[in-house]
């Protein structure tokens, strides 16, 4: 199945339908056993943050997390974020050469670009329903912008 | 002639001791300068001799003290030490682009920010909150010693709102012969020897919380208004469920029952419309009392990648107060504001500007 587009502005953010998707801008992709997945941001994401300059883990590999727990930080050229666990579960380890260079988030967001791989047993977004998740919460995200641009 | 009042940090840090040290020294030996000493202002308690020295200060005042400005002026607002809005030139030099920021948030919601007291309606430096109280006529410049650590930054501005100020001289000790007890107010006027007190009374004694005279000043934590932003809307009294605020009989909000206070709550500052409730000493800049945006002018993504809402937040903190006092949770039950989902739309063409940036800078 080809890959779905989400039109922000004049910019398509791409959602491949070959892995699941959470809430808070994250995909999920099967990594080999059940219910563990590799997880990375978004195209969206990665729109809004632009260059990534800077990311930390709060938190050691191997450590229960809840969902929306506080795991680490992430600085770009337009944005600065915590970053919060998408579900419960385990962070089994992260993706240590994102620490020195963080760039291939932005030139391979959904390849070697990822962040993490997490163990759990929840469920997460189809691409249908995270691109409808996408287009509900527009608007709110471009408040979300202005209201600090402002 | 200016009056100068330094109010002294919380606990014992070295480096703004010796700030406070030095701003004194010079001051002292300025001829146009009155300085005087208190303890830090925000737990100074409304019957406190120091508190009382600062309501006896007649004219032009410059107040520096270990708190963002906009928090100084209104803790001086709620003891009763009030003025106009006096300019300092000291934080914008340190940063620019604040400037630009804070007059386009000004013009958004009513915020209201230098020079505020000609714009409010009953010109009382109270915006949209009926107050009795007279405003008088001068001004009261706050400083914040976390801005710089040179003594000399400080000095130079105290100059320039001396001569900008150019008061009459005014007889302050035959000013304070009016007073009950003016002795007890005369020694804020004697910093030098109030600091040598204290160093010899900190050899002997580590607690600093207890000063020669026996007046006490303890560490407290209560939300102050700005009454140039508040709205009285009402949401905090409708938030906060230990009786901490109340209203006058004009019916505007105040902090009537402050020791109630939770320490280290500050929900009815996340619930606050307005942005107009103060914790002082809380860690984010936002909530005690900074103007716009702090030191970073990026955007914080924060709520898109999963965070708690600041009404979540807020109902959580409460919670955990509740739980405290051995009673019940409410989380979002009570008090919860409705007003999240109709916030205005902003105008389409800054939206446009948005997309456009957005698109403008290549991936």
């Amino acid at each position: 199945m080809s890959d779905l587009f989400f039109l922000m502005g004049k910019y398509e953010a791409r959602i491949p339908t070959d892995r699941v998707y959470s809430d808070n801008h994250l995909w999920l992709q099967a990594d080999g056993e059940l219910n563990r997945y590799r997880v990375g941001f978004t195209a969206y994401s990665v729109r809004l943050l632009q260059d990534v300059y800077f990311l930390e883990w709060s938190i050691d590999a191997q450590s229960a997390v809840r969902k929306k727990q506080e795991i680490g930080e992430i600085e770009s050229s337009k944005a600065v974020s915590t970053l919060y666990a998408p579900a419960d579960g385990t962070i089994l380890d992260f993706n240590e050469r994102l620490l020195d260079d963080p760039s291939a988030i932005n030139t391979d967001g959904y390849g070697r670009g990822f962040l993490f791989r997490i163990q759990t047993d929840a469920n997460f977004l189809t691409p249908d329903e995270y691109v409808a998740h996408l287009a509900a919460g527009w608007e709110k995200t471009e408040k979300l912008i202005k209201g600090q641009y402002n | 002639m200016i009056f100068v009042v330094i109010s002294q940090a919380q606990g014992k840090n070295p480096a703004k001791q010796q700030l406070e040290a030095e701003l004194v020294a010079a001051l002292s030996s300025e001829a146009d300068v009155k300085v005087s000493l208190v303890p830090h202002l925000y737990d100074l308690s409304a019957d406190h001799s120091a508190t009382q020295f600062l309501r006896s200060i007649p004219g032009d005042v410059v107040v520096l003290s270990w708190l963002y400005p906009r928090a100084a002026r209104w803790i001086l607002d709620r003891q009763n030490v009030r003025g106009h809005e006096g300019i300092s030139l000291l934080e914008s030099n340190s940063d620019d682009e604040r400037d630009d920021e804070s007059s386009a948030r000004n013009n958004g919601n009513g915020k209201q920010g230098p020079g505020d007291a000609k714009k409010n309606s009953n010109g009382n430096g109270h915006g949209e909150v009926p107050d009795a109280r007279p405003m008088p006529n001068r001004k009261i410049y706050c400083l914040d010693l976390r801005e710089h650590t040179e003594a000399k930054v400080y000095l130079d501005e105290i100059r320039r709102i001396a001569n900008e100020a150019s008061m009459p001289l005014v007889d302050l000790f035959g000013f304070l012969k009016t007073q009950p007890q003016p002795e007890r107010l005369e020694k804020y006027l004697r910093p030098l020897e109030l600091l040598a007190e204290q160093k010899s009374a900190t050899s002997l004694d580590d607690d600093d919380d207890l000063p020669a005279n026996g007046e006490v000043v303890r560490r407290r934590w209560y939300p102050v208004i700005d009454y140039s932003r508040c709205t009285n809307c009402m949401e905090c009294i409708d938030f906060c469920l230990f009786g901490v605020y109340g209203l006058d009989p004009l019916g505007s909000i105040l902090v009537e029952q402050q020791d109630s206070c939770k320490k280290g709550c500050p929900a009815c500052s996340r619930v606050c419309p307005a942005n107009a409730i103060v914790f002082p000493g809380h860690k984010t800049p936002a909530i005690a009392g900074a103007d716009g945006e702090v030191g970073d002018v990026k955007i914080d993504l924060s709520k898109l990648f999963g965070a708690p809402s600041a009404v979540e937040l807020a109902a959580r903190e409460r919670d955990v107060e509740l739980v405290r006092d051995g009673r019940d949770t409410v989380g979002l039950t009570i008090g919860i504001p409705k007003r999240l989902k109709d916030k205005p739309k902003k105008p389409r063409d800054e939206l446009d500007d948005l997309i456009d940036s957005l698109n403008a800078l290549e991936l």
